[in-house]
């Protein structure tokens, strides 16, 4: 206590300097007129007592200097020594200070780039005001075979709710929409949302501009008004204030903007939503959700996304409880729709009420763990391979040091010497460390999944920088205390005994030995994880997905100038001949949900002869005759569909795939077999063909069931396209074709289906190439660590390799003598490793994919590589020890 | 004759002096020392000022600026609690320390 208080006086007289001195003068000069005063009264004269005062005070400067150097902060000054000190012994070896400040600056690099990451995903805050209150409302149904965050309450449900639940301050609902806009000739397809008057209020999100929607906005279907992202402001309006008295062009109709939002409000985000809508990135635009009254009672499965605000105070559990209650009375007052009960869909509709922080950041939470711990694991081994550095240099340096006590340093002194040394190094460490974080986070969009909410976001503030800075002084100081410690424990006398300096310095090969092992250990952890990642990599990419990749698809999204069924057809007909009339191309075919894009429709079925069950389900599809084609999906028995079979009413032909065949006709031949949606109306459909399997929903599921229907007649659908000529072309002629036919129609999201698989693998690719990194980075910093190691103890020992050399032992044996002690700690640690990894693959589980986590190939090339490496690493310091002369060796010392 | 203050015996001294005198300032402070060691203290009237700086850091006194009876301004040094508990503290010390000496040179003769 009284030393703190000591500390704190003394820098509050270094920060008030003036006035204490002031204090000091002014006692000092009261001190003597004082005694001035008291040989006056003993009865000298004013002169004879003003010298007599002075005698009797001594000398006033040197008592001012006394009382200043215990005034001032000495430490600071000691300090200072170190310091500089500190600077000039690591300039005088950089073989020492390369090699620990590039390490610290590599794993606190990587950590830096890695925390700043995870902070933009799991720390910062969502771009709304208090998002750990804002929740999403789902109602599951048991008799639905889908994740139960997928459908949210119908809008009567909705609005019934709204009226009786007391957990939330606020409710809202919209829907995703695509809109046309019309711009300077072009048509553009951009995201937007329908909302409702309550939506911007229940996110706490002002516009920028103007305003948002005012009740009776929604309430009026013939308003139109808009509100704009910040980005399709400038974009279109130059972000021009004016910008709110102008009207933009949705889907052929005016709209007034009435607000801009702030740049970093696109909600709802495409990575924000659980099952939303895969073609809207972003959304730009917002306009009322215009129901009427029929809509705002409907009990049915809308499109809707529902959420809230929670009333403070009230859990999650709390309001999901409430929900529960309000619905099952609902599901009593109501009656099933009649259209669902057919399906077999009972009016059970449950309550889940889930954070938005869960259902946005929650997939990808694993992957941050994940991340964590591996560059927390990188960040170990360069805390090792630093201690090992000052270690061994400790050790060279032990004769400096023993002169340094003898001629009376304190222990602590010197302990503060060392730790200033290992300091230097973090804050070096540090600094580089923080520009090869920047430069890693420059390249780390490239490697964008696509599916990691606010990547792009991962930038460097505060909390990084602190991290950053607080991870690498600490790093130094725990490795700088382990030398420092043990140097400063070391008797005087046997740092003066030159033997004795070997003696000593045996316990710091021990402990640098064991730092080689655990370091060794963590690396065989991360490469064991990289391996089987990489696998699990391979293993994903060569799956077959059942269509071919070189297909070059895009989205039509037909406008309400073409609302009835005729008007499809007749579009996609002209469509699909034009496409397939272009040169090179060999088939054109459209699908309503392409493989892949997070999209899907399950239909229920019942098949003829068959013992069927409740519920059953498959992938359903609606196609154009050349689909299969366009996309090269091989037929298995039967035949494709024709043109005719896209018009046929009565026993409508369907396509099944292997699975679905499997599944319902075992034994039997399915082509000629019967299926129907409704069993009570007995309308069926004739298997005409039997398709391969194709991957819809993602590459690492196994293929469902699957059942396609001929049709032309859609609104919006994407079509393939396959040809000989190079995707670019193709995209082109694409783009003529579709503006001889309707100008105004745009094409939008315009991909091969290699790069759809691309995406599909990206969050796969991400991970494992990072991982792979940080193995990579992990292997070297061992190798250096076990390199410099054997450097080291090839030094230390010259005399004793010149004493055996002299004896008679060939350099091949010296060689074999240095490897053998190298391998000696690399089997260990790869020993260690294996142990470690055996139970820290456990956690990787959920990342593999056809690879088990104890993989018998992973393990033993991991292990042999290591092995190697660890040789080729202590090959060069064996070398050096074999070329040691025997009679310079001798006379060393 | 004059002898030399043993290191940080200084500091107790001042501690004693303010314990018994109440507040004082450094030159009543100075004198007192001289005057109960019978003028065997050598001290230079100025070197006790690093003492009192150390003592008041450690928070063992505060200092206040007042004038003496003659109207001089001073600046005065009363104990503080902390300062009463430290010299206990120092004085126990001082006993034992010295109690080792005085056994060791008794032994001696």
């Amino acid at each position: 206590m009284a030393g703190w208080r000591r500390v704190i006086a003394r820098l509050r007289s270094l920060l008030d300097n003036k006035s204490a001195e002031e204090d000091l003068a002014r006692e000092v000069a009261s001190h003597l007129t004082l005694l001035t005063d008291d040989f006056e009264r003993r009865g000298m004269s004013p002169e004879e007592a003003r010298l007599a005062s002075r005698r009797a005070y001594g000398g006033v400067e040197q008592a001012k200097q006394a009382h200043r150097d215990e005034r001032s902060l000495l430490w600071i000054e000691q300090t200072m020594q170190d310091l500089r000190y500190g600077l000039r012994t690591l300039r005088k070896s950089p073989g020492f200070t390369i090699p620990a400040v590039l390490t610290l600056a590599l794993g606190v690099g990587a950590c830096t780039a890695i925390f700043s990451l995870v902070n933009a995903v799991l720390i910062r805050s969502l771009p709304y005001g208090d998002p750990e209150h804002l929740v999403y409302l789902f109602s599951p149904n048991p008799s639905l075979k889908i994740p139960a965050e997928v459908i949210c309450p119908s809008y009567g449900d909705f609005y019934d709710l709204k009226r009786e639940a007391k957990s939330y301050v606020d409710m809202s609902n919209f829907e995703q929409a695509q809109f046309s806009v019309a711009q300077q000739g072009t048509t553009q397809r951009i995201g937007g949302a329908r909302v409702d008057a309550d939506f911007f209020s229940t996110l706490q999100s002002m516009p920028e501009l103007g305003r948002t929607f005012a009740g009776e906005d929604n309430l009026q279907a013939n308003t139109k008004v808009a509100v704009i992202s910040h980005s399709l402001w400038v974009s279109m309006f130059g972000a021009r204030p004016d910008a709110l008295n102008r009207s933009i062009q949705l889907d052929g109709a005016n709209y007034q903007i009435v607000g801009v939002m702030p740049p970093e409000f696109e909600y709802p985000f495409k990575s924000d939503l659980p099952y939303g809508d895969s073609d809207i990135k972003s959304t730009q635009i917002w306009v009322p959700l215009a129901l009427n009254a029929q809509a705002r009672t409907s009990r049915g499965i809308g499109n809707n996304v529902s959420f809230a605000r929670l009333r403070s105070g009230v859990s999650i559990h709390q309001a999901q409880a409430e929900m529960a209650g309000i619905m099952a009375r609902l599901d009593k007052e109501y009656e099933a729709d009649p259209r669902d009960a057919d399906a077999g869909l009972t009016r059970e509709w449950g309550a889940l009420v889930e954070s938005f922080t869960g259902i946005s950041i929650g997939p990808v939470r694993p992957l941050m763990r994940l991340l964590l711990a591996a560059v927390g694991l990188v960040l170990l081994i360069a805390c090792g391979n630093v201690a090992n550095l000052l270690l061994a240099r400790a050790a060279e340096r032990g004769r400096e040091l023993g002169v340094r006590a003898a001629l009376g340093a304190g222990r602590g002194r010197m302990v503060r010497q060392l730790l200033t040394e290992s300091m230097l190094v973090g804050v070096g460490g540090c600094a580089v460390g923080i520009v090869l974080a920047v430069l890693f986070l420059r390249l780390l969009p490239k490697l964008d999944p696509g599916n990691i909410p606010r990547l792009n976001e991962a930038s460097l503030d505060t909390r990084v920088f602190l991290v950053a800075i607080g991870g690498s002084l600490l790093t130094s100081l725990v490795a700088g205390l382990m030398p420092a410690i043990g140097t400063s424990r070391m008797e005087l006398t046997e740092f003066l005994k030159s033997h004795a300096v070997r003696a000593s310095s045996a316990g710091h090969s021990r402990l640098q030995s064991a730092l080689i092992v655990a370091q060794t250990a963590m690396v065989v952890v991360l490469l064991a994880g990289a391996g089987l990642l990489i696998r699990s990599y391979i293993n994903v990419e060569s799956v077959d997905t059942g269509f071919t990749r070189s297909a070059v698809t895009f989205h039509v999204s037909l406008d309400q100038r073409y609302s009835k069924p005729e008007q499809h057809v007749a579009f996609y007909k002209d469509l699909m001949a034009k496409l397939e009339a272009l040169p090179g191309v060999q088939a054109a075919g459209s699908v309503n949900y392409l493989p892949l894009t997070n999209s899907e429709s399950l239909d229920f079925i019942y098949v003829d002869g068959f013992d069927n069950k409740d519920h059953q389900q498959t992938e359903g599809r609606d196609v154009t005759p050349h689909y299969f084609a366009a996309m090269n999906i091989p037929l298995v028995a039967g035949r494709y569909f024709t043109d005719a079979d896209a018009s046929a009413t009565a026993n409508r032909p369907v396509i099944i795939n292997q699975k679905f065949a499997e599944t319902f006709f075992p034994n039997r031949n399915p082509i000629g077999g019967r299926i129907t949606g409704d069993p009570k109306r007995a309308r069926w459909w004739t298997v005409v063909g039997v398709v391969t399997d194709v991957r819809h929903t993602s590459l690492e599921e196994e293929p469902q069931r699957q059942m396609y229907h001929a049709s032309y007649d859609a609104g919006d659908a994407s079509v393939a396209v396959r040809s000989t000529l190079p995707p670019a072309t193709v995209a082109n002629e694409i783009r003529v074709t579709l503006r001889s036919i309707d100008p105004k129609i745009a094409a939008t999201n315009v991909l091969t289906m290699g790069d759809m698989v691309s995406i599909a693998t990206a969050r796969r690719r991400f991970q494992t190439s990072l991982l792979t990194v940080f193995a990579g980075i992990a292997l070297i910093m061992a190798l250096v660590g076990l390199s410099g190691l054997m450097r080291f103890s090839v030094n230390r020992r010259t005399r004793e390799v010149g004493i055996r050399m002299a004896l008679g032992a060939a350099r091949r044996d010296v060689m074999l003598l240095i490897l053998r002690n190298a391998s000696v700690m690399v089997v260990l640690g790869v020993g260690l490793g294996l142990a470690c990894t055996w139970i820290a693959t456990r956690l990787l589980k959920s990342f593999l994919f056809g690879v088990g986590q104890h993989d018998p190939f992973t393990v033993v090339t991991v292990s042999v590589l290591l092995v190697v490496c660890g040789l080729i690493a202590a090959f060069v310091p064996a070398r050096r020890a074999a070329s040691i002369d025997p009679m310079q060796a001798l006379r060393t010392e | 004759m004059p002898i030399q203050i043993l290191q940080g015996t200084l500091d107790l001294m001042i501690l004693r002096t303010l314990a018994t005198m109440g507040p004082q300032h450094a030159y009543g402070i100075a004198s007192r020392l001289q005057q109960v060691s019978d003028d065997a203290l050598n001290l230079n009237q100025g070197t006790i000022y690093p003492a009192l700086i150390r003592i008041e850091q450690h928070g063992w006194t505060q200092g206040s600026w007042g004038r003496t009876e003659n109207g001089r301004e001073a600046k005065y040094y009363t104990l503080t609690k902390a300062g009463l508990k430290a010299l206990d503290e120092e004085t126990e010390r001082w006993r034992q320390m010295a109690g080792v000496v005085e056994k060791l040179l008794a032994e001696e003769q």
